[in-house]
């Protein structure tokens, strides 16, 4: 099978459903041109009235994708750093998530807001965040965090196809690294976890980046101390395939839940709960946690010591295992 | 366009039914059968009635808090009997008693409305794309206050609606507050309408209680949307007659709204305004003028006893609400 890059992955899918469905349009700051390259051909193929070229207003960009669904078309955004987000709080927090069921379920909102995360670039703590925990906790929004090409082109044509608002979340630092996609033509459905690695000793279950970190791990930790580790992937975070979690955790009885953002009030924390809801008499051991710092995402030298790195992984295995 | 008889007695007639709603409304709430709270906008019927009249239920509005857009919906085609029982929670309320005082009836290109000031113009913008990019003519009205001048979505709406020519009508009704707050400490100039300066459209100011200059001048701006041509601010001069919230005293500030400020623009009521006028150009007749007045009386009650006997929401609902399949 061909192996394209992550970035590509996004590419085709957006290319097959703008060509597939005339409703469907890309607008942000700059998109016509993306800083990771997701928007070759884009312009020439769809011209300016599908591929919008913003100012610099993301609460007229989110805002708008929130009218423009409510008006029959189907508005793909990209926010460019999901730390952007917060400048357009109102308009996907109150507008997008909430304004279907505000109004008596009448309506639907068929929109996407893709928003690039991820740190390890130094490039400072407004440019590095991942901003899952923030739209997880408002109901009425669909969340997609793919952490391969397969799953990045899988997802986004899933999401584009939802009659609801979803954040499809894509990791910088995944951009550039490859993987098998099939030619022909496929979605993968929402709330449907992948298992990336089978094991038996621990489940790690972690998201985007994290996942390529963890079986890095694993890999490692199987050759040096026979450890098997099994890494489960969400790959969406709302809906939330906690049954393939459970299922994990009910043969491994060990947990750890490896996720970039903060660790307080975050994903982990939610994941984590409901493992304990679900699975609490199959547990062996309390669950393990890895996840950034409390404290905003230094740039330069500073930032290893903030967002999760492999040792911390590798220790929290050996934790849950001890 | 030059209105037309026809034309200005449906703008008389509906604005006597707004105001009929808007008084049932009130009366619904002191009798504790409105689950929540009320705006009143009387006062500021001219500016909805004489929009709406140039709107088809292909083009989309956007209302406000003020009357909760009873001076827009109903001139718009919402039946009366949807408005009220959604303001009493009931199931056959506008939004299934959902919102309790929202109106959502896309059909009539009534998307519904949020819950911040000024929440909305983004999203009168994203439906500006889509009506541009359907390519079929149609208009965004967004109706707003002086108040929400404040929020920095006027700016980035406008500015994007200027940018790419999208066919929304700003209608502003300055009635000289927001919520609790003059304009004079809100807003560092007069006139709100020479906002849109900035942003190369035009800024119009007409008075807001004269409902045919509205409708002329809300004419213009549909036209130059309609045309391709872009976006316009249109501010109509107006007043709010009762407080900014039913139930409560006339607060401003720290104190009270000056009574003799509010009796001198009673004096400018636009229906009774119009009325005259109809009367002296021998367009309407006493008899019509009663019977208009009797007819909306009837309208309204028929709409508050439906209302008064729907049944409240089966929380059922609540599980399909939230996304669509």
């Amino acid at each position: 099978m061909r192996e394209i890059m992550f970035k590509d992955a996004i590419n085709e899918a957006m290319t097959e459903e703008m060509t597939r469905d005339e409703t469907v349009y890309l607008i942000g700051e700059g998109v016509s041109r993306d800083p990771w390259g997701t928007s070759e051909g884009f312009f020439e193929k769809f011209g300016e009235e599908r591929i919008r070229d913003s100012a610099i207003s993301e609460t007229a960009i989110v805002g708008s994708c929130v009218g423009a669904a409510l008006a029959g078309y189907r508005p793909v955004a990209n926010i460019m750093f999901s730390d952007f987000l917060a400048i357009a709080a109102d308009e996907t927090l109150n507008k997008a998530a909430k304004w279907r069921f505000a109004n008596g379920g009448k309506v639907t909102i068929p929109m996407v807001i893709r928003a690039p995360i991820g740190g390890y670039s130094k490039t400072g703590p407004e440019h590095s965040q991942c901003t899952e925990a923030f739209v997880w906790h408002a109901p009425g929004l669909k969340i997609a965090i793919p952490s391969t090409p397969y799953d990045a082109k899988g997802l986004l044509k899933t999401a584009i196809r939802d009659n609801n608002p979803v954040i499809y979340f894509e990791h910088k630092a995944l951009m550039g690294t490859t993987g098998e996609v099939p030619e022909e033509e496929y979605t993968i459905p929402f709330g449907v976890a992948d298992i990336k690695r089978e094991g038996k000793d621990v489940t790690i279950v972690a998201t985007a980046f994290m996942v390529q970190m963890s079986l890095g791990v694993a890999d490692r930790l199987q050759k040096e101390k026979g450890i098997s580790v099994e890494v489960i992937d969400p790959r969406t975070l709302e809906p939330l395939d906690i049954d393939t979690i459970v299922a994990s955790v009910k043969k491994t009885k060990r947990v750890v839940i490896v996720d970039e953002d903060v660790l307080r009030c975050g994903v982990t924390g939610e994941i984590a709960a409901q493992i304990m809801e679900n699975a609490f008499d199959f547990l062996d051991a309390s669950i393990q946690r890895v996840a950034a710092a409390n404290m905003p995402i230094a740039g330069g030298f500073l930032e290893q010591y903030i967002l999760p790195q492999p040792k911390d992984i590798a220790a929290a295995i050996e934790r849950v295992l001890s | 366009m030059k209105i037309t008889k026809e034309q200005m007695i449906k703008l008389y007639t509906d604005m006597v039914r707004v105001r009929k709603l808007d008084e049932t409304l009130i009366n619904g709430l002191f009798a504790g059968k409105v689950q929540g709270f009320y705006h009143s906008q009387q006062g500021q019927e001219a500016p909805g009635v004489a929009a709406c009249a140039l709107l088809s239920k292909d083009d989309y509005l956007f209302y406000t808090h003020r009357g909760h857009g009873v001076g827009k919906t109903l001139p718009k085609g919402v039946p009366a009997r949807a408005i009220i029982a959604e303001h009493y929670g009931k199931a056959t309320g506008s939004c299934g008693g959902m919102a309790g005082f929202h109106t959502c009836e896309i059909e009539l290109g009534i998307p519904g409305l949020g819950g911040t000031v000024g929440g909305e113009f983004t999203l009168a913008s994203g439906m500006g794309i889509a009506a541009k990019m359907r390519g079929k003519g149609q208009v965004v009205a967004s109706f707003l206050g002086d108040g929400a001048t404040g929020r920095g979505t006027f700016h980035t709406a406008m500015l994007m609606a200027a940018n790419w020519k999208l066919p929304v009508v700003w209608i502003c009704e300055n009635n000289l507050y927001g919520q609790f707050v003059p304009i004079s400490i809100a807003y560092p100039k007069e006139n709100i309408a020479d906002l849109a300066f900035g942003y190369g459209i035009p800024g119009v100011i007409v008075d807001g209680q004269d409902v045919v200059a509205v409708y002329e001048t809300v004419s213009t701006a549909v036209d130059r949307a309609r045309a391709g041509d872009g976006p316009s601010l249109i501010e109509c001069k107006t007043y709010r007659f009762r407080p900014h919230l039913e139930g409560f005293p006339d607060f401003i500030g720290a104190g009270l709204r000056n009574e003799e400020e509010v009796e001198t623009w009673k004096k400018r009521d636009p229906i009774e305004l119009f009325r005259k006028g109809l009367l002296e150009q021998g367009i309407l007749t006493g008899a019509d003028i009663e019977r208009i007045d009797h007819e909306a009386a009837e309208e309204m009650e028929e709409a508050e006893k439906f209302a008064s006997e729907s049944p409240i929401p089966d929380p059922e609902i609540l599980k399909t609400a939230l996304y669509a399949d």
